[in-house]
């Protein structure tokens, strides 16, 4: 079943902007090996699911596949064939904001050319370009 | 160790270290030992390829000066890809300095042939070590464990004079056995395909008790 939230405050959210980078979680922090976005978009519940599978299938429950964004934005839409007015659709998506640079997901626990691997079939299932960055240590 | 050549610096500001950062230059700062702190520039390249090597000591020639110092903190860009700002520390070479090292698992445990799988708890360990003795990494060969062996960071070898400052008795990694994936549950109804949204099944009751 996709991410959202358990409890929210407001059923229903404006768009929003997605200026500037991400200054936040744009770090490997848990595991080896991270996919990071070069664009800001929305990511959807469902794209965030299909990029786990994606990856745990390679894997085959080999290492850990870390998530690190989380859906807690309500997309509306309205239903087929309505006509406009009558006020704002009902929730149809849960979205993930991310800017350029934030961190997606994570694996550890396998090596370079298998996380490689995994990190560029979830890519595939991203709505945005990304690249594969590693923890950098020490300093 | 490392000779890089710095100077000492006046451009202080966004603009003007942009300006810097566009010529190939890194900005720094020195500071420690009791002195005044000295706002200094580096080229870009040397200090790249030194930490690239894993060099934490540094040896600074400032206009025929030399002076040996320890790379504190390096500031990276959003996408960790070029150098923005680093922090050096002075150091005689016969003092004790805090560092953080990386510690890296080496060779495959035999409980992976068993269905498990290595996890690697602590990624660093924060030691206390001669200025001279700093290592660039841990490495540990994690060959012989078994399933549900795990290694502390007790079990690790220290280099020469080193003191470990995080807990001994703290997991460094274990090979588990493999989670079985528990399949999504049914969603039951619709109730549960919508978030409870705060406050508003509570206005709901007090209607209803009313």
């Amino acid at each position: 079943m996709p991410l959202m939230p358990k409890r929210i405050k407001h059923r229903k959210q404006m768009r929003g902007k997605m200026r500037g980078n991400a200054t936040r979680g744009n770090t490997v922090a848990f595991g080896e090996y991270g996919l990071q976005t070069m664009e800001a978009s929305w990511i959807t519940a469902r794209q965030i699911e299909a990029g786990r599978v994606a990856a745990t299938h390679y894997l085959r429950r080999e290492g850990k596949v870390y998530i690190r964004i989380f859906p807690d934005k309500p997309v509306s839409a309205k239903p087929l064939e309505t006509r406009m007015g009558k006020g704002k659709g009902e929730t149809a998506n849960w979205v993930a904001v991310v800017k350029p640079g934030r961190v997606m997901f994570e694996i550890g626990g396998v090596p370079e050319e298998l996380a490689r691997n995994a990190l560029r079939r979830m890519a595939s299932k991203m709505p945005v370009r990304c690249k594969m960055v590693h923890r950098r240590h020490g300093l | 160790m490392e000779t890089i050549k710095a100077t000492a610096r006046t451009e202080i500001g966004t603009n003007k270290v942009q300006r810097l950062r566009k010529e190939g230059k890194i900005p720094g700062i020195i500071y420690g030992h009791g002195s005044d702190p000295v706002a200094v520039t580096l080229a870009e390249h040397d200090l790249d390829v030194a930490i690239q090597h894993g060099e934490r000591l540094l040896s600074l020639d400032m206009g025929g000066k030399a002076q040996n110092v320890l790379i504190k903190d390096v500031q990276y860009d959003t996408f960790g890809m070029e150098i923005l700002h680093v922090d050096l520390t002075r150091v005689n070479l016969d003092e004790t300095v805090e560092v953080t090292i990386e510690v890296k698992l080496v060779g495959t445990p035999e409980g992976q042939k068993d269905g498990g799988v290595l996890r690697q708890v602590a990624n660093e360990v924060r030691l206390e070590v001669p200025v001279q003795h700093i290592p660039e990494e841990i490495k540990v060969l994690v060959t012989e464990l078994k399933l549900d062996d795990r290694l502390n960071l007790s079990d690790l070898e220290l280099p020469e004079g080193a003191k470990l400052l995080d807990d001994p008795a703290s997991m460094l990694c274990v090979v588990s056995a493999l989670a079985e994936e528990v399949e999504a549950e049914e969603t039951e109804g619709e109730e549960s395909t919508q978030p409870e949204v705060i406050g508003e099944r509570n206005v709901g009751n007090e209607e209803q008790a009313e």
